[in-house]
């Protein structure tokens, strides 16, 4: 953080450089409010357990932090991503079950840190975050919990320490957008030039697209022979595809705010994948078990694909951006 | 460029005998290759301070170069599965030989020199039993092809040598073929392991990695003090397990696998693309373009610490820390903390960066 204020000091006595298109409006219209919606909701979140931590009275509070940060959690890099951030925030995915066991490690030895919000932070990034209080909240043999209990106050201390985060990645995100702003500035380690800005949310772009179809639609799926519905995202809490419609609107904002000329085919890909997943009515993705819900799931996840090519055709090549010299190209 | 220039303007008054060092091509500490803005692909020589000493343009893109030991002479090597390297005079710019490799062999993109600088050792697949090779080319004798040797694995992909020429190949595991670039083979099957092979391609000690870690494919190898080898991997299963990608490994001696925090091993996405020593060689940095992130650790597989950058791969040793290069045309020198050296717009740096006298 020294380093990162000692940057800004510098970088102030230096006129604003021109940005790239887009920079700035994405961080006015489309970072900022995200990220203070999320520190709002955590915020809430954190009264409402101080308040009453039963799982009942929890649950909707936690629904509205889990859709406050599915409007940020694409801004993979920067504040999100210090300290392995956006994975405190959100453990997933989990294929080791690290968040099953660390949970159930915690409440079986009833581990006192839940009551020192000093050291809860320094609990194991799978035992915070909105995945373990899924755990605490909608898991039958963990949720019936009565106020005092262990499990009440564990609720407490990961609601109290999510809203320490957001609060956290709020401040950060305030100073890394002068960063941004400012790039191609001179003592500007972080954004060498102008372009790097547009590119780091390019890449956060095209990223996220991939991950919910490979990832978020992509785990249930599983394989034909063995789907593994139970591998979605949140599926205790019922919201597996609220997350890839949410995700989709968020990346939705992310690329009209990116490019100052229209970008109707990406708009179009977007609307087409957006009207698939309402049709779809099947919350939790359960369909992947049957071949005929499974080529549904199938056609939503290639048109999810479909909106990367319109991202990469429409705003890549308007900006002059490209995904991954390297990334792509593997050895 | 200059260096080159001033060579040429001595050259023609007589005032040198043509026994060029890496001096005459600007002293370089580095090679890297680029694709330029044009579209075109460039082998470049970089100072210290990250200024180009020269530029020689490229067939097409490359994925690594081995830089002789004493001439100004670098191999330019196409991506795997490539047939085709060249050699190339970085003072004059002129192409000194064309490697093509045998019949049923391809190039796997990365080679090192031996015999003082007499022998260069090209890693290689035989690709129809799927046998990995180091293919022996001889500098004094025209850049012909004098022998191989086994690397006793499948699908080497860098080799570098310890003193008294002991060469070690980092055997991938997988197979690859050149009519089907990209394509991993035999990946249900994969056995990589680190071999040391003696200069008549005896198998001196193997090391692979327990069961568990079968799918981690050895990659990419870098040198230590006192014999100590750091190697970086490409996890081939899923990479959300967040599994060790970094080991390191002394003769005789047990394994020992980086420790880095689930989060940072998350992040790297279950692939490393370089790894190098700092030049006090007590550090190790490893890449992953995908994570847009560098780990740092010492030599007991600590971690130090993550540098965040987009599309970084590059990795070479630097004086207190490391050359930086990524596929946006940066360079950076990274110590304790990251300082931008040169930004080339349109230029993006390709895999590796190459010491030069390392």
């Amino acid at each position: 953080m020294r380093l990162l204020a000692l940057a800004l000091a510098s970088l102030t006595a230096f006129a604003p450089m021109p940005v790239m298109a887009g920079v700035t409006e994405a961080i006015r219209e489309h970072i900022l409010p995200a990220v203070e919606e999320f520190s709002a909701a955590t915020a809430d979140l954190a009264e409402t357990a101080a308040d009453d931590c039963t799982a009942e009275a929890l649950r909707p509070s936690y629904r509205q932090a889990f859709d406050a940060w599915m409007g940020l959690s694409h801004l993979s890099f920067g504040p999100l991503e210090t300290d392995g951030r956006a994975l405190a925030i959100e453990f997933w995915p989990d294929p080791r079950g690290m968040v099953a066991r660390t949970v159930e490690g915690m409440t079986a030895d009833a581990d006192p840190v839940v009551d020192d919000p000093e050291s809860f932070p320094e609990v194991s990034v799978a035992g915070r975050g909105l995945m373990a209080l899924e755990r605490l909240l909608y898991d039958d043999a963990l949720s019936a919990y009565g106020a005092g209990d262990y499990n009440c106050r564990y609720a407490v201390a990961i609601s109290a320490d999510l809203s320490r985060m957001a609060g956290e990645v709020l401040a950060d995100w305030r100073e890394h957008a002068e960063l941004m702003r400012t790039a191609g500035a001179e003592g500007n380690a972080r954004y060498m030039s102008e372009n790097e800005a547009s590119q780091v949310l390019y890449t956060a772009l095209l990223t996220t697209i991939e991950f919910d179809a490979d990832q978020r639609l992509g785990r249930p799926m599983g394989t034909f022979d063995r789907p593994r519905p139970t591998r979605a995202e949140t599926w205790r809490s019922n919201r597996p595809l609220r997350n890839v419609t949410l995700s989709l609107k968020a990346l939705r904002g992310l690329a009209l705010t990116m490019s100052d000329d229209p970008i109707p085919a990406t708009e179009a890909a977007f609307d087409t994948a957006l009207v698939t997943a309402e049709a779809l009515g099947d919350p939790l993705l359960a369909g992947v078990e049957t071949p005929q819900g499974r080529l549904k799931v199938e056609i939503l996840q290639q048109q999810i694909r479909a909106i990367g090519d319109a991202i990469e055709a429409e705003i890549g090549d308007g900006l002059g951006l490209s995904a991954g010299f390297n990334s792509r190209d593997g050895d | 460029m200059i260096g080159r220039r001033n060579f040429i303007a001595a050259l023609l008054a007589g005032s040198v005998v043509p026994h060029l060092s890496w001096a005459d091509a600007g002293s370089p500490a580095i090679l890297g290759a680029a694709r330029e803005e044009s579209g075109g692909y460039a082998l470049f020589g970089i100072a210290e301070d990250g200024g180009d000493c020269f530029r020689i343009p490229l067939p097409a893109r490359g994925h690594a170069a081995a830089a002789h030991p004493t001439a100004p002479e670098a191999v330019a090597f196409a991506r795997s599965p490539g047939r085709f390297a060249v050699v190339l005079n970085c003072v004059t710019g002129e192409v000194l030989a064309r490697l093509v490799a045998p019949e049923g062999r391809h190039f796997y993109g990365h080679g090192t020199f031996i015999a003082d600088g007499d022998i260069l050792c090209t890693s290689e697949n035989d690709f129809e039993t799927g046998q990995g090779r180091i293919g022996l080319w001889s500098r004094s004798q025209g850049w012909r092809r004098v022998g191989e040797n086994p690397t006793h694995g499948v699908g080497p992909h860098e080799i570098k040598h310890l003193p008294g020429d002991i060469l070690i190949a980092a055997n991938g595991g997988y197979r690859n073929h050149p009519d089907r670039p990209g394509v991993k083979l035999d990946v249900p099957e994969m056995r990589p392991n680190l071999a040391y092979v003696s200069p008549d391609g005896e198998l001196l000690e193997k090391v692979e990695l327990n069961e568990e870690l079968r799918l981690n494919s050895i990659r990419h190898i870098a040198l230590g003090r006192d014999g100590l080898v750091a190697f970086g991997m490409q996890w081939q299963g899923d990479p959300a397990l967040g599994m060790p990608l970094m080991g390191l490994h002394r003769r005789g001696e047990a394994t020992v696998l980086d420790r880095m925090p689930v989060y940072e091993a998350m992040a790297m996405r279950g692939y490393v693309g370089s790894i190098a020593f700092d030049a006090e060689r007590r550090q190790i940095a490893i890449s992953s373009p995908r994570g847009g992130r560098v780990q740092v650790f010492d030599e007991t597989g600590r971690h130090l610490r993550a540098i965040e950058r987009e599309d970084v791969c590059g990795i070479a040793p630097a004086d207190r820390g490391f050359f930086l290069s990524d596929g946006l045309g940066g360079l950076m020198r990274a110590g304790e903390a990251l300082h931008p050296l040169a930004k080339h717009r349109g230029r993006a740096w390709d895999h590796h960066l190459v010491p030069v006298m390392a």
